[in-house]
């Protein structure tokens, strides 16, 4: 009788294990407009907590079709964001948009291809999904464990979309505007023409360090003025909370403006990194969250690109 | 009699008013904020207890690897004396293993010397470069690779034949900066640059003093990286760098693979060199010049 309880607290113990180890996404999307909907990304870096959902994802509901901006971190994430709409509306998924090839926005692509969504992605971000894809989903999956990307898979498909792209979702039209080396290789802005809501992927974060690595600064800061003088009600950042004043905005610029100007000083005077790190993070910068982190992960990076120009 | 006394009272005094050479690493409010600030699988909870032990590590006395490492390369009983003076100016927590900055601050007094070596305790490559001057230097600088939280050491030979020793204790967010490979995709575009290019730059500082500059691209590979397909990619690495300019050699540096990839070196002269010009060898046998050279081997 003993060994058979010892074999029942065994199962209730094992099970009890799978149950805490299983990885599970809680998420809820908040209208930001009528039928417009936005899951709001976790604020701190990807960790194996969040899972890796720290990006926004949105969708925006019409009379006919469904459309969602950016897939999220993994399969599981997709699959999630899926069940959910499907609680607002019968209606088909029939676009997906991901605004750019960063993992914490392009892993659920392979979900929303099996459910048989189009997916739209401008060229020069689809090249740098399929040609660094794998090798990103081993580094994340190695950072916070491979439970979070069960199923999560570099997929191929193809595209063919010339922008700028319009979409009726049956009494809701949609533009697509491609923003060429910017932030990434080409990020796209979606905007919802009904809500006056556009979606600005990572051109725009809110209060938080905004990543540079794959950036023209340049470029990037004529986006956001081009942004900044469209008409909307509201902005959805690429991460962090919801944009209503134009003033927001200007914190992405602010600190891109800066980085660039430290890592062109430094390259100027042949300074170190190191030398620069024992400074300190300047204090106009300390508000950011994931300040120090992303001022050390990038100015080296910055740094090195503009010394091999 | 009276002088042993008094050697010994002194003794005691400086071992108690004196915190040592390892009283430089600044583990305050500061580190433990950025501890907290990015939370890793390996450190969710740092606490003052870690700081404290990773002090003690810094202690050569406490280090499992240091009565080996300073045999094998500064010779067996060497005159050692570990000072706080060689300042190693660094991230005390770092992010980004793979690509490390760092600085070695010289004192005037030791700006003239005989060898120079950077060792990172816990690397599976420990030795980073060894340098011998032919004019002073004031402070040198490189890009590292580590694999691991490590005390690092700046071991600066005199004519003597001491040995001054500089230390700092780094940790490492995420772990494996030598059996990764170089180049992130997730904050880098990856293109491989043309193997042995190099640049060579000289920026002035104060009162006719010199900073040179020498970066040159080359993979640096330690040999523990595994490719996608699970092949594990062969070592290749420079070995040597020769720097000199029109009134004859600066420095000798033998460097290994725990130089990152695409390596920069900084030398930071009392008195400005004439056009600097760079030779580099590596474990290839190849050879790269900064300039025009006619005699190719």
């Amino acid at each position: 009788m003993q060994y058979f309880k010892n074999i029942v607290f065994l199962l209730v113990l094992f099970n009890s294990f799978q149950a805490f180890s299983e990885s599970i996404y809680n998420l809820t999307p908040i209208e930001v407009s009528k039928n417009v909907y936005v899951f709001f990304g976790d604020v701190n870096n990807l960790n194996n907590v969040n899972g890796g959902a720290i990006s926004n994802t949105g969708f925006i509901i019409g009379k006919k079709s469904i459309l969602v901006i950016d897939a999220g971190p993994s399969y599981l994430y997709a699959s999630r964001v899926i069940e959910i709409i499907k609680s607002y509306s019968s209606l088909p998924i029939k676009h997906l948009i991901v605004t750019h090839h960063h993992p914490d926005h392009s892993f659920g692509i392979s979900k929303f291809i099996e459910i048989g969504a189009n997916v739209i992605m401008s060229q020069a971000e689809i090249n740098m999904y399929f040609k660094y894809g794998n090798r990103l989903l081993r580094q994340v999956k190695k950072s916070i464990g491979d439970n979070w990307f069960i199923n999560t898979k570099i997929v191929k498909f193809g595209n063919n979309e010339e922008f700028p792209l319009n979409l009726d979702l049956g009494g809701r039209k949609v533009s697509i505007e491609l923003y060429n080396q910017g932030h990434s290789e080409g990020d796209l802005v979606i905007e919802d023409l009904l809500s006056k809501i556009i979606f600005v992927g990572d051109l725009v974060f809110n209060e938080r360090a905004p990543t540079i690595p794959h950036a023209n600064i340049t470029n990037w800061n004529k986006y956001i003025s081009d942004i900044k003088n469209r008409k909307w009600d509201y902005i959805v950042p690429g991460h962090g909370e919801l944009i209503k004043i134009k003033e927001q905005l200007l914190l992405t610029k602010y600190w891109i403006n800066y980085i660039d100007k430290t890592a062109k000083q430094a390259v100027l005077n042949g300074t170190s990194p190191a030398e620069i790190f024992n400074e300190g993070i300047p204090a106009s910068l300390r508000k950011y969250k994931l300040a120090k982190e992303t001022w050390i992960r990038d100015l080296p990076l910055l740094i090195n690109k503009y010394e091999s120009e | 009699m009276f002088k042993v006394i008094f050697l010994v009272i002194f003794f005691l005094y400086s071992k108690f008013a004196y915190s040592g050479p390892f009283s430089d690493f600044k583990a305050g409010a500061d580190l433990s904020e950025e501890l907290s600030s990015s939370p890793t699988e390996r450190r969710n909870k740092p606490s003052s207890d870690s700081i404290v032990q990773s002090k003690e590590s810094l202690d050569p006395k406490n280090s499992a690897v240091w009565e080996d490492l300073q045999n094998e390369l500064l010779g067996e009983n060497a005159n050692v004396f570990f000072v706080d003076d060689i300042k190693l100016i660094m991230q005390d927590y770092i992010e980004e293993a793979h690509k490390v900055p760092l600085i070695v601050t010289l004192p005037k007094k030791i700006q003239n010397f005989k060898k120079f070596i950077l060792l990172i305790e816990n690397n599976p490559i420990q030795q980073v470069i060894s340098l011998t001057p032919y004019r002073d230097i004031e402070a040198l600088g490189m890009n590292v690779r580590l694999e691991d939280d490590s005390p690092i050491r700046a071991a600066i030979l005199d004519h003597e034949g001491n040995w001054y020793i500089g230390s700092k204790m780094v940790f490492v967010a995420s772990a494996g900066g030598c059996s990764t490979p170089a180049c992130d995709p997730a904050i880098e575009v990856c293109e491989t640059g043309t193997v042995g290019k190099i640049a060579v730059k000289e920026y002035k500082r104060e009162a006719g003093a010199q900073r040179i500059k020498l970066k040159i691209t080359h993979p640096m590979e330690t040999g523990f990286v595994v490719d996608l397909d699970g092949e594990v990619i062969p070592e290749y690495f420079i070995k040597k760098i020769h720097v000199d300019d029109k009134d004859g050699p600066i420095a000798d540096i033998t460097t290994y693979a725990a130089l990152s990839s695409d390596p920069v070196i900084l030398l930071d002269l009392p008195e400005k060199g004439q056009s600097v010009r760079v030779h580099v060898m590596d474990s290839r046998g190849l050879e790269f010049f900064s300039y025009k050279n006619d005699n190719t081997m």
